[in-house]
């Protein structure tokens, strides 16, 4: 039953505010025919833990941060994996870090966090997507 | 906020100025925005007055000659409006529904009409003894696409909410979409659905907020556009203008670029303008579209017997709703487009209770549009709509990666 229902949950880190991309992202995923819980803007990874609790055949955990402050906002991910919450791959983009130039740095951090996937481009989400439904974990890059 | 109130009335001389509230204050955290103000103003993204007090706030409205706004995106302002007042300024933005949906994620609507309506009370008692405060409606909502029938008819519900509790002084504030036809029409809408919805008593004034969706980066392109704006408010009508800056792609603008955000504007008011014209049949037939359209959004609800019951159900079903909310407590299930000209339509109402006729325009109105019905190309259409004038830049075609650093 579960193989068939490719269900994703979709939300803005905790202290971000931006709507549209959000709403943007939901259209496209639900267009190409995922199943998304969208949890909207300024959600604790502990909201996103509560909602994969809820949706357990989740396949993703689908976070965008557009204003900068991904790393601050996505601080508890090692300590939730540690106690065996959002067991699922974390895929997360938009704006990662504040200025304009993004480091390298700045994107290892967010992997020693524990973020599974990082993306550069929302139009590449479904395919990675696709990806994690298949039986071994592709490389989004 | 005093020396940039200074300069910026000794710079461009506007006909009234605003201060603009800090987040941690709109949330009513004031005990953070005081201990921030404390440590840290510099990470203030707004003037924290409730933090300062009303002795401050009175010295601040004092020093310029004149009048002060407050803007800021509260769903519950109540200590903010008591501070305001205290500090003597008597004009005021926002609404239980246009502070709530664009700025919480998860305040019930119940919850944020009921604290405005306690705003408008109070404003009520002071219309009695004398004082009038300016209410305005901040009709810009979510400020990307938003077509001019939603912005008006949130507007209008607010301000016979406003009216009742006895609000005489109602400022209804449009958003520029970018389609001179279609905002000149909007405007014209406000005297128009005053007359039609709210009492004599009430003094009614139409405010064009220039365009607030994605800005162009190049200055040039970002000056025009702010020409566009004031050109637009002035053909429409508007008694007010809030200005934009050709710093708004990259942030919170300094000074500079607001006292030029002022001037082009008032440039754009110039009497050596007078030669721009518009096609003023296509603006009546667009603003009987509005007219209509937003009479079939309020009428249901007015006819109710508890407004903002009536208000809260229509969220909850469908029948009120906005494009690309913040709020859970809103739908966002109505899809804007643009035409083939710029203006604002409704690529999909949603459930909103629009009539046949009213519907079949919509649909008449995108024919020759690239729209996809049935694909994944609707998003990237809406992505280009919202990139409208950020595409007429010198970097042409915004990838998307950028549209969302960018769209808020």
């Amino acid at each position: 039953m579960t193989t068939e229902t490719r269900s994703v949950i979709l939300g803005v880190a905790a202290s971000d505010a931006h709507a549209v991309a959000n709403h943007l992202i939901a259209g496209r995923l639900r267009y190409a025919g995922f199943a998304v819980e969208n949890l909207g803007v300024c959600t604790p990874l502990e909201e996103f833990a509560e909602a994969l609790e809820r949706s357990p055949h989740s396949i993703a955990i689908v976070i965008g941060s557009l204003n900068g402050h991904a790393y601050e906002d996505l601080r508890s991910l090692p300590q939730l994996r540690a106690e065996g919450r959002l067991d699922r791959p974390v895929i997360l983009g938009g704006n990662l870090s504040v200025g304009s130039r993004k480091s390298n740095e700045s994107l290892e951090l967010l992997r020693g966090l524990g973020v599974d996937v990082i993306l550069d481009d929302p139009d590449k989400l479904p395919f990675v997507l696709d990806s994690l439904c298949r039986p071994q974990l592709v490389d989004a890059q | 906020m005093k020396s940039l109130l200074l300069e910026l009335e000794s710079r461009a001389a506007p006909d009234l100025l605003t201060v603009t509230i800090d987040s941690h204050t709109r949330l009513k955290h004031f005990a953070t925005a005081e201990a921030t103000l404390a440590r840290n103003p510099g990470h203030l993204n707004g003037y924290p007055l409730v933090a300062h007090g009303w002795g401050r706030g009175r010295e601040l409205n004092e020093s310029v000659k004149v009048p002060l706004e407050v803007r800021h995106g509260s769903p519950d302002a109540r200590e903010l409006l008591a501070v305001s007042l205290a500090s003597g300024i008597a004009s005021f933005e926002g609404g239980g529904i246009s502070y709530n949906l664009p700025y919480a994620k998860d305040v019930p609507l119940q919850e944020s009409l009921e604290a405005w309506r306690q705003v408008d009370s109070l404003c009520g008692v002071f219309a009695e003894h004398g004082v009038i405060v300016d209410r305005e409606m901040f009709g810009t909502l979510t400020a990307v696409l938003v077509p001019p029938s939603i912005s008006l008819a949130i507007s209008v519900l607010e301000a016979v909410l406003a009216a009742r509790e006895g609000v005489r002084c109602v400022s209804i504030a449009y958003p520029q979409g970018g389609e001179a036809l279609q905002d000149i029409a909007a405007l014209h809408s406000i005297p128009l659905l005053a007359e039609r919805y709210l009492p004599e008593s009430v003094e009614t004034f139409s405010v064009l907020h220039q365009y607030m969706g994605v800005f162009p980066k190049g200055r040039s392109v970002a000056d025009a556009l702010i020409l566009y704006g004031g050109l637009v408010g002035r053909i429409g009508g508007a008694a007010k203008i809030i200005t934009k800056t050709n710093h708004e792609a990259y942030g919170i603008p300094d000074t500079r670029a607001n006292v030029e955000g002022m001037r082009v504007t008032e440039a754009a008011c110039s009497s050596f303008l007078d030669f721009v014209q518009v096609d003023q049949e296509r603006v009546a037939l667009e603003r009987d579209w509005i007219l209509c359209e937003v009479a079939e959004l309020v009428e249901p609800l007015l006819a109710c017997d508890d407004l903002v019951a009536a208000i809260c159900r229509a969220f909850a079903n469908g029948s009120l709703d906005v494009p690309f909310s913040a709020s859970r407590h809103a739908r966002s299930a109505v899809i804007p487009a643009r035409d083939t000209r710029g203006a604002i339509r409704y690529r999909d109402c949603g459930s909103l209770p629009f009539s046949e006729a009213t519907r079949k325009r919509q649909a008449q109105s995108l024919s020759g549009t690239n729209s996809d019905p049935d694909g994944l190309k609707v998003i990237e259409s809406i992505t280009a709509d919202i990139n409208y004038f950020a595409a007429h830049d010198v970097s042409k075609g915004e990838p998307l990666p950028q549209l969302l650093q960018e769209a808020s």
